[in-house]
């Protein structure tokens, strides 16, 4: 490590010490939806006012012009010290403004990046009840009226909605274009009329999956982001850009969530030394992989399915070790029933983890996705036979 | 050993699963974990009606069967009550049911119900219920317990052994559902189930759900014939119950998708009914390691031994 990254390092540990509240685990569980607001937008202004809520943009736009490396010991710090994560912060500081910064015009820029620094909230209606996987079959209309578009349809898996001010709205423009050819990518005032948001209460109990239903909605044309009808290769453009490092920031605290496991567990019972070595040992492979990722990516040299092969590794090693840990816990594990909101997906509420973990497997491109992009863009094989 | 259930005990489980539909099927869990203290109505009077507590299992191998059957009707609709738990009840207590418990913090499913209960330790220690606490999960609860005797041993086997087969009904539902979804839900232009990845994921399912139900069989009879290695026959079989639940409950998820985590959908309430029975008395690992304790170099007796 580099002089100047060792000093970073010191200055970020230094930071974490004297802002990372040491009861926020406590504070945060069983926190009222306002607490948990209340508590995401605090975190989210102190991190910000040190420069670490969004390390990754440009400066110009309020970001701190940090570099990959600084980046990676900035995420791999704030896991080492149990930070709060930022929950519903994520939509906005990384897809929104991913979107914004690639294929935004100035005016949509300048509208939202710094009011995403002030707080606005994001979410991302992309899925639809018959686009899931298929997603370029999503059926939600925007149809061209003077200078608005009106849109009809429905959202799913709006991770959330329910709080979000700005929605990434993916509608058909074209019905009769082929289906990734009819798109367009909108930014969809969550508060206009005709927007209708239904939390979904799911296996752990909570409701941060919503529907958006949308009547009539009224988006302004100067709301289109890219060109009409591109909206597909908006969207795989912006989709990927910062994968690297938010699934460097995951992996990270899946490794620091395994050191509270580790310091917990009977270590002298050799069945469970012996599967905790075995996770030991794949978490380095983990967070090395992020780490090249990130690193390649930087350097522009990522291959096509290095985000697809980190993607499946970090969504089965949860699964793995949150199952492995509810088993220790025990009994226990059945009494611990909440689990501290603004925490990661390895909370310590092991048996919420574990059930919560599986969702790992399915939303952003599920595995079965995330395979067949390492079978043909990586190694190579023949794509599945064409689909019209 | 006997490869099939007897018809009578298959006719039993099929009028149970019937009886159960009729009486709410799934509606019942979701009430019950709406409002634990409503698990005895009407499952209770349910099942009395159905003559489930007039089986003797420890003593009749038909009885055993019906009384398999039954476990596996109640797994299929995740019926909020521990039927294998009072159908496993020792024959020389005076109590409602027996539920097998390990560690220093003994916790069952029992919450919500006015039953009278014991417990047996994997050493065959057996306690007296005298007190629970707070519902969790699944209707998990700490108990609080006054040591009885170290006369269980012989209850221990049939005790592990019926869960299982609750567990069994709950993976041939899963399965049953996941297989309606792959069929029904189109993406890409055709069914989900054309799609050969995903019927290697399903076959892989039940591959292990069908090795499971032939176990269970083989640990069911080997109980009810008193035969030296019951217990580690059972111990077996809850080895690959839980392997199975493991694969199977991971195939059906992934294959529903989102919609498999909420709850509209059957799945995630049958995926939450069936972790206490995965991890309680004990988890998979700690299952192996009592085993292979129990075992040391002896091998398993099995099928012809």
């Amino acid at each position: 490590m580099s002089h100047d990254l060792s000093a970073f390092r010191a200055e970020v540990r230094a930071w974490c010490a004297d802002n990372i509240p040491p009861d926020w685990r406590r504070a945060q569980t069983g926190a009222s939806p306002e607490e948990f607001v209340a508590f995401q937008r605090w975190w989210f202004d102190r991190l910000h006012a040190a420069g670490y809520a969004v390390p990754h943009w440009p400066v110009r736009w309020g970001g701190s012009g940090m570099t990959a490396a600084e980046q990676m010991v900035l995420y791999a710090e704030l896991a080492a010290h149990d930070a709060p994560r930022l929950v519903l912060a994520f939509v906005g500081i990384h897809h929104a403004a991913a979107t914004l910064l690639a294929a935004g015009t100035e005016e949509q820029r300048r509208r939202h990046l710094p009011a995403i620094l002030a707080g606005e909230l994001w979410c991302q209606g992309f899925s639809e009840p018959e686009a899931g996987s298929d997603l370029a079959a999503l059926r939600t209309t925007a149809r061209r009226e003077g200078e608005h578009y009106i849109v009809n349809g429905q959202k799913l898996w709006a991770s959330g909605a329910k709080y979000a001010d700005w929605c990434l709205l993916l509608a058909r423009t074209d019905p009769n274009a082929p289906k990734r050819h009819g798109i367009s990518y909108f930014l969809l005032d969550m508060h206009s009329p005709g927007v209708q948001v239904r939390p979904i209460r799911n296996a752990v109990g909570d409701e941060h999956f919503c529907e958006i239903f949308l009547d009539d909605v009224a988006v302004p044309a100067a709301n289109l982001v890219g060109a009409e009808h591109r909206g597909w290769q908006v969207a795989q453009a912006t989709l990927g850009a910062e994968r690297g490092l938010t699934m460097l920031e995951l992996a990270e605290r899946l490794n620091a969530g395994f050191g509270r496991l580790t310091a917990a567990a009977p270590l002298d019972d050799p069945v469970v030394a012996d599967r905790l070595a075995g996770f030991a040992a794949e978490l380095a492979g983990l967070r090395s992989l992020c780490r090249k990722l990130v690193e390649d990516t930087d350097a522009g040299r990522a291959g096509p399915a290095d985000a697809s092969v980190v993607k499946l590794f970090y969504s089965e090693l949860l699964q793995r070790i949150t199952d492995f840990a509810t088993e220790i816990a025990g009994p226990a594990a059945h009494a611990e029933l909440a689990k501290p909101a603004s925490s990661g997906w390895e909370s310590g509420a092991w048996l919420l983890d574990f059930i919560g973990s599986w969702e790992w497997t399915i939303p952003g491109g599920a595995s079965e996705i995330q395979r067949t992009i390492i079978a043909e863009r990586g190694l190579g094989m023949p794509r599945e036979p064409a689909v019209p | 050993m006997n490869t099939e259930l007897g018809d009578e005990a298959i006719e039993f489980g099929r009028q149970a699963r019937r009886a159960i539909e009729a009486a709410g099927g799934d509606e019942l869990l979701t009430a019950a974990v709406a409002e634990p203290a409503t698990r005895e109505m009407p499952a209770g009077p349910l099942l009395a009606g159905l003559g489930a507590w007039e089986l003797s299992p420890r003593t009749d191998p038909d009885d055993a069967e019906a009384a398999a059957a039954l476990c596996r009707a109640a797994g299929w609709w995740a019926l909020p009550y521990p039927v294998a738990e009072r159908l496993a009840r020792p024959l020389d207590l005076d109590v409602d049911g027996l539920s097998v418990v390990a560690g220093p913090a003994p916790a069952a499913p029992l919450a919500g119900l006015e039953l009278r209960w014991a417990v047996v330790d994997p050493d065959g220690n057996r306690s007296r219920v005298v007190g629970c606490g707070e519902p969790g999960d699944a209707f998990v609860t700490r108990l609080r317990l006054e040591p009885l005797d170290a006369a269980g041993a012989a209850d221990l086997a049939l005790a592990l052994v019926l869960p299982c087969w609750t567990l069994l009904g709950m993976l041939d539902r899963a399965l049953e559902l996941t297989v309606a979804h792959v069929r029904l839900r189109e993406q890409f232009g055709r069914p989900l189930a054309e799609f050969q990845g995903v019927q290697f994921q399903l076959t892989d399912a039940e591959v292990d759900r069908s090795g499971l139900e032939m176990l269970a069989k083989h640990a069911l009879w080997s109980a009810v014939s008193g035969r030296p290695d019951a217990v580690e026959d059972a111990l077996a079989l809850r080895m690959a119950a839980l392997e199975a639940a493991e694969t199977v409950l991971r195939v059906c998820h992934q294959l529903h998708g989102a919609v498999g985590f909420c709850d509209e959908t059957t799945l995630s309430w049958i995926s939450r009914a069936s972790q206490p029975l995965r991890r309680l008395p004990l988890g998979l690992s700690a299952t192996r390691d009592l085993l292979t304790r129990r075992l040391g170099r002896r091998p398993l007796s099995g099928i012809y031994g």
